[in-house]
């Protein structure tokens, strides 16, 4: 403890704390918005981000894939299961074909991406109260294609099977409404929650924007030291401080800044992009704000003890751009977090992303509270508090040898 | 001339080596990167599809009839009961806190209802907020109940004294048979990381192009770099850039092996065309590294630059969500993206297993990249010799 220190009394030394900070705080903002490339990743990035990947996954769903026919049966049933095919949303028939040579063609130039092929029996097998097969053939290059067309065929199939089965149990001479539960003595009926129309971009755009946050918090702050390092300032900052607390008021006032940044930020981001795109919304905004917190925290100071070990501005860049994608994944929004294996999980607990998509998805398009999110919620505050910590560690490591 | 432009290419080329042994960024950002990919992507998909997720039943009836439907949810591939729920609000807000993907409701009187011919329904809600989780979890459920049905109608029907040769003809009067071209397992791993770990080759291959080249003009050694390729340009980047040809083509043909030898995924032509494919894959990739290098030859700029060019390429490809979806105006940049290509010979030749001749186009698409690097020649080499750029 310096010696100045030991005269002051509390207060003083309090407001020359604060001071410190405030100074800090503001001198970050001087180098923030005097480096062009860190204005880039910080505000454009932020900015067009959010908008630009809405704007491409907007259509949010395929409809009227195209698809190709072999109609072998030719007969009155089979075209009104073509019909029935054709009329979802999902498929359109591109294609009729009278070979399935021909329509084989065409699914290699990907002019098509599915088959319906009917056999030449189908009339005559449903005629003669058996089992028809149809056959279909799913391009599975991306699974929304597999998806549209399974969905078409199975809908038509049923519907279609159904009017059979009614048919042929008239004939055994059960009718009515005996008919009807002997049809379907228990009807299921499944109902999709949170995303009502299966959309890809209500699906992915939220894990989305926490990742935006979360890597232009990285990159920004890790381009920032590695600037300093670069140049050999790094010391400069603390030097004339560097007491006991030095340290700490360089990364409160450092942290402070970002945070007051990325709150304005986050709330286009979070809650203004969601509504613009009409991505789902229905978490309350005080809930977001407060897991937000946290959150923007916990990246900080994860972002800043990493920052450290980069020797030059482009390094993470180069380096952890590619990590993007890992934390993507280890998310858990698309394989679920239940199946993915203890190791990679365990591994994933490290990065505030993984917690922040966590709890986003679930305020934001579950519809939960605070209360839902609590583990990720007190994960976020012990990831805030082990990175604090580290923080210090590698500042005052850094700043020793700096000098 | 012939033999002076060897000997500069051959210059240029130890000196980058000896360049890429002085830092560990180059080993890092090119073998150490791809490697933990292929350790991460290969274990994380390791088992195909998500089996077994967690669901829960909320049963209000409590008869037998329930139990085995019940008993017989928990057998099915994809899902496990894991909780036994009172009511509605208590299933839907272990669905919010994720610790169930979906659950069934059974209500009460539920086979009472049965035993009556009184249809009761069965209300499977899946949460489609995860969307994979959420659909399979909807087929898997409503596969189950359909095969619950199925028992119950096949009793009624003997019951009622009908033919047993007519029954399955009521209970399934057409049979869908589907075949799932090239991944007849609908295996996650596969149709992700067929263009996942390319996607990884390529923002490495942008990144790392431009930090080659990039770094000699940040610490004013361009110059330097020129002079030692005896002023020729052309042999400068060649010699420069030839090193990582090598390296990324083989680590991208490792990726090639891995995939279609180690984990036996579906090869429907012969792997040498992907070998193929991956070289050319390097090679367009490096040309636009180039030109973004030749657009701003400031070292901050272009890996910015790549960045946000290389990050869109995961889009473009088109494989997560098909490109004819995209909106219009932004449909017509896919071309520009070589993954795009890639994606297309990989679709032809290892998942259809097409002849060649379908993916010609492609592959000189592929090649054609190559012709980028033209229009910034005297670009670049000003600024090699006038070093006349910012460094930060």
């Amino acid at each position: 403890m310096s010696t100045s220190n030991h005269n002051m009394n509390p207060l003083s030394k309090w407001i020359s704390i604060a001071k410190d900070i405030i100074s800090i705080y503001r001198n970050e903002f001087k180098v923030v918005f005097s480096d062009r490339g860190v204005v880039i990743i910080f505000i454009i990035a932020s900015l067009v981000y959010p908008a630009l990947y809405c704007g491409l996954y907007r259509n949010e769903t395929l409809v009227n894939t195209p698809i190709a026919v072999v109609d072998n049966s030719a007969t009155a049933q089979s075209r009104k299961l073509l019909r029935y095919i054709d009329a979802s949303p999902d498929v359109q028939i591109a294609l009729r074909c009278t070979s399935m040579d021909e329509a084989h063609k065409a699914f290699d130039n990907r002019k098509v991406h599915g088959i319906v092929n009917i056999p030449a029996d189908f009339d005559k097998k449903i005629q003669k109260n058996e089992q028809a097969t149809v056959s279909i053939y799913c391009d599975m290059s991306s699974f929304l294609y597999y998806r549209a067309l399974m969905q078409a065929s199975n809908y038509s199939i049923l519907d279609m099977g159904k009017e059979i089965q009614l048919k042929r149990l008239n004939a055994q001479g059960i009718t009515g409404q005996s008919a009807e539960a002997t049809l379907e003595p228990v009807p299921f009926k499944g109902i999709g929650l949170y995303n009502g129309g299966m959309g890809f971009a209500s699906f992915l755009m939220p894990a989305i924007l926490i990742l935006i946050i979360h890597q232009t918090l990285f990159f920004g702050i890790s381009m920032l030291a590695g600037t300093s390092r670069e140049e050999n300032r790094f010391h400069v900052l603390v030097s004339s401080k560097l007491h006991r607390g030095g340290t700490f008021r360089v990364i409160i006032g450092k942290a402070l800044c970002y945070l007051s940044m990325y709150l304005i930020f986050s709330y286009y981001i979070l809650i203004l992009v969601p509504k613009l795109f009409n991505l789902p919304h229905i978490g309350l905004s005080m809930d977001i704000f407060q897991m937000l917190i946290p959150f923007l925290l916990a990246t900080i100071f994860f972002s800043m003890a990493i920052s450290v070990f980069f020797p030059n501005r482009e390094t993470s860049m180069i380096i952890f751009l590619f990590f993007s994608l890992i934390l993507l994944f280890l998310s858990g929004f698309s394989w679920p977090q239940s199946n993915i294996n203890v190791f990679w999980k365990t591994f994933s607990w490290m990065f505030p992303a993984v917690h922040g998509i966590q709890a986003y998805i679930k305020i934001n398009t579950l519809g939960g509270t605070l209360h839902t999110i609590r583990f990720e919620y007190l994960s976020l505050w012990i990831q805030t508090c082990i990175y604090l910590i580290i923080t210090a560690i590698v500042y005052r490591w850094q700043i020793k040898r700096s000098q | 001339m012939f033999q002076s432009l060897i000997s500069a290419i051959t210059n240029t080329i130890g000196r980058e080596l000896r360049r890429m042994v002085s830092r560990p960024i180059y080993l890092i950002g090119t073998v150490l990167v791809m490697a933990f990919c292929f350790v991460f992507f290969l274990t994380f998909f390791s088992e195909g599809q998500p089996n077994k997720m967690p669901i829960a039943i909320v049963d209000k009836d409590n008869s037998s009839l329930s139990r085995q439907f019940a008993r017989n949810l928990d057998c099915t591939q994809q899902s496990e009961i894991v909780m036994k729920l009172g009511t509605h609000t208590e299933a839907r807000r272990e669905m919010q806190k994720g610790n169930i993907y979906a659950f069934v409701e059974i209500d009460k009187g539920f086979a009472q209802k049965v035993m009556t011919n009184q249809r009761p329904t069965l209300k499977i809600y899946v949460n489609n907020g995860y969307l994979i989780a959420g659909s399979l979890l909807l087929k898997d459920i409503s596969y189950m109940s359909a095969l619950t049905s199925g028992a119950v109608q096949r009793q009624v029907l003997r019951a009622r004294g009908v033919d047993e040769s007519r029954i399955m003809g009521i209970i399934q009067p057409i049979v869908i048979d589907t075949h799932q071209i090239g991944n007849p397992w609908a295996n996650y791993g596969i149709y992700l990381l067929n263009v996942l770990l390319p996607g990884v080759l390529q923002l490495m291959i942008l990144l790392m192009t431009v930090f080659a080249i990039g770094s000699e003009f940040k610490e004013r050694t361009a110059h330097q770099w020129l002079e030692n390729a005896e002023n020729s340009i052309f042999a400068a980047v060649t010699g420069k850039l030839l090193p990582y040809t090598i390296i990324f083509s083989t680590l991208g043909i490792i990726s090639n092996i891995l995939l279609y030898r180690y984990m036996q995924y579906p090869m429907n032509s012969s792997i040498g065309w992907m070998f193929i494919t991956t070289i050319l894959y390097v090679m367009a990739y490096q040309a636009i590294a180039i030109l973004f290098m030749g657009i701003t030859p400031v070292l901050r700029d272009s890996v910015t630059l790549t960045a946000f060019y290389g990050l869109l390429g995961f889009t473009y490809a088109g494989f997560t969500f098909p490109i004819e979806q995209l909106p219009y105006m932004s449909r017509i940049f896919s071309d520009l993206f070589p993954i795009r290509h890639y994606f297309n010979i990989y679709v032809n030749q290892a998942l259809h297993g097409t002849s060649i001749q379908m993916s010609i186009i492609p592959l000189i698409s592929l090649l054609a990249f190559n012709i980028l690097p033209l229009f910034v020649y005297h670009r670049l080499k000003n600024a090699a010799i006038h070093q006349n750029y910012p460094v930060n």
